[in-house]
């Protein structure tokens, strides 16, 4: 498959990239690792009239340890967070979906957890090639009104599949995006617009610089289902964090649900994780209960445009929350020894 | 699009072409350079049967500009053998029966290749994991995995072993 024609620059530092990034603006894509936007330059979904590379960028690839977060530049290839003892340690729902990200050796040594977080929405009617999508009217991401995921919906329903910005809104993440003039710190669960066709709450001329992690005596997990574990996206993920409270180190002070895969953006499920609020962390029926809550919530946001079929998907769900939920209070359990 | 005069070290020779910002190290190699062994399938980076290493990493040169691959030390499967001789991992395919149509072996070759220079003596569930992004549609994986388990360590590892 061809390439359409495209410019090149690879700056060679930070700066230089946001003054080009800044110049150019819609006409420019940022290139890390490439595995997302070269496959939708290939299939003709965008034509960029310029790539900026962050090849020569190396500034943006670091993983930093400071006394209440862990900074993780956004150009880190997703091999350096697997393989880092303090992301496995502190921060293990990252260190779990990173590790699920496509092809193991592969994508890893390419793809970036910049590139993750920001990758497109997908969907299995749009994510096609030109020549299957010249043979139908357009959908409402390809300039048309029509959906083909839900009947008669008024907008883009194309489905979030990241496994780390799942796993990372469980972890209370934030973003640090720069542009030429300034530098903004997003929390990642304001940071998705919940449309299909502009996912991100970003701006052409930003560039996503650094993912800060909080660090705190919390405990995460993620789970993910996918048809082939390799090189699948996920069909349904769940990312959990449980914080023990301070006194009662088996009780859950707070807790965090997100759910992936499951709507146009990661799902942050606030009212079933408040149910586990003050609940022991032995308590499999509260996770059990909760589960469900994020089953039925998520069904909502589901349709059916990623494979498999929607009633499995929101099935799986509960079981995936659930899976996640025991093996945070596992690890809590484990602390505690 | 401008066309860039670009230097890429590949099998250790150092090679140079022009080439536009649009086209992949895949079709570089194929189309420029006659180095034939690399395969493309899907070409969006599932299959593996471009897989070539750069510094060492098996990467997709299907999802690769080739100008981003400069600087880096590429290897592919010619890389492998030195003159007529075979290498051991290539000699374990033939042996094992590893390689049916052969289009997914330059990738397999290349993914083993990486592994068995950073794991010298991988269990099969090492091998598994790191030849997962490689497809077969021969389905032959069960020889695949055997070829390159002999290849780390020549024994006892199937049934018509020859060595």
């Amino acid at each position: 498959m061809l390439l359409p024609r495209f410019d090149y620059s690879q700056p060679q530092n930070l700066e230089a990239a946001l003054d080009l990034l800044n110049a150019h603006r819609e006409d420019a894509k940022i290139l890390a690792g490439g595995t997302d936007l070269l496959v939708r330059m290939k299939k003709g979904l965008i034509r960029p009239k310029r790539l900026i590379s962050l090849k020569s960028l190396k500034e943006l690839s670091y993983i930093k340890k400071e006394h209440d977060c862990i900074r993780m530049g956004a150009g880190t290839s997703l091999a350096d967070i697997i393989s880092s003892d303090l992301v496995r340690k502190k921060a293990r729902a990252l260190f779990q979906a990173c590790e699920k990200v496509g092809a193991v050796t592969i994508q890893h040594h390419r793809g970036t957890i910049g590139g993750n977080i920001l990758q497109d929405n997908r969907c299995h009617h749009y994510n096609q090639s030109d020549f299957h999508r010249s043979g139908r009217q357009a959908c409402h991401k390809d300039g048309g009104k029509i959906c083909y995921a839900r009947e008669n919906a008024d907008r883009c329903n194309s489905t979030c599949q990241s496994d780390g910005a799942t796993a990372l809104m469980a972890l209370g993440a934030k973003l640090v995006l720069a542009s030429k003039e300034n530098e903004r710190t997003v929390d990642l669960d304001q940071f998705y617009t919940a449309d299909g066709i502009k996912p991100h709450a970003m701006e052409a001329h930003e560039l996503l610089k650094e993912i800060i992690v909080p660090l705190n005596n919390a405990q995460s997990d993620y789970q993910r289902l996918a048809y082939r574990s390799a090189i699948d996206y996920p069909i349904a993920c769940a990312g959990v964090q449980l914080k023990p409270s301070e006194n009662q180190k088996d009780q859950i002070e707070d807790a965090r649900i997100v759910v992936g895969a499951m709507g146009r953006a990661p799902l942050f499920l606030a009212q079933a994780a408040a149910f586990l609020k003050d609940k022991s962390i032995h308590d499999e029926a509260a996770f059990q209960k909760a589960a469900d809550a994020c089953m039925d919530s998520a069904a909502t946001f589901a349709v059916h445009n990623v494979g498999s079929t929607l009633e499995y998907r929101c099935e799986m769900v509960s079981p995936m929350v659930f899976r996640a939920l025991k093996e945070a209070s596992q690890a809590l359990e484990n602390a505690i020894d | 699009m401008e066309k860039m005069e670009i230097t890429l070290n590949i099998n250790d020779k150092s090679r140079e072409v022009t080439v536009h910002p649009n086209e992949t190290l895949l079709d570089v190699l194929r189309e420029k350079l006659d180095m034939i062994g690399a395969k493309e399938s899907c070409g969006e980076g599932v299959c593996g049967s471009c897989t070539v290493q750069m510094d060492g990493k098996p990467v997709r040169s299907c999802l690769t500009l080739a100008v981003e691959a400069r600087g880096a030390k590429i290897k592919t499967v010619e890389g492998l053998a030195d003159g007529e001789e075979l290498s051991d991992l290539q000699q374990s395919f033939i042996d094992h029966g590893a390689v049916q149509c052969g289009f997914c072996t330059p990738g397999m070759l290349m993914s083993a290749d990486a592994l068995l220079n950073e794991n010298h003596n991988p269990d099969e569930k090492a091998i598994r994991k790191a030849l997962a992004g490689n497809i077969c549609r021969c389905t032959g994986y069960a020889k695949i995995v055997q070829a390159v388990a002999h290849a780390a360590e020549p024994g006892d590892h199937c049934s018509d072993c020859k060595s």
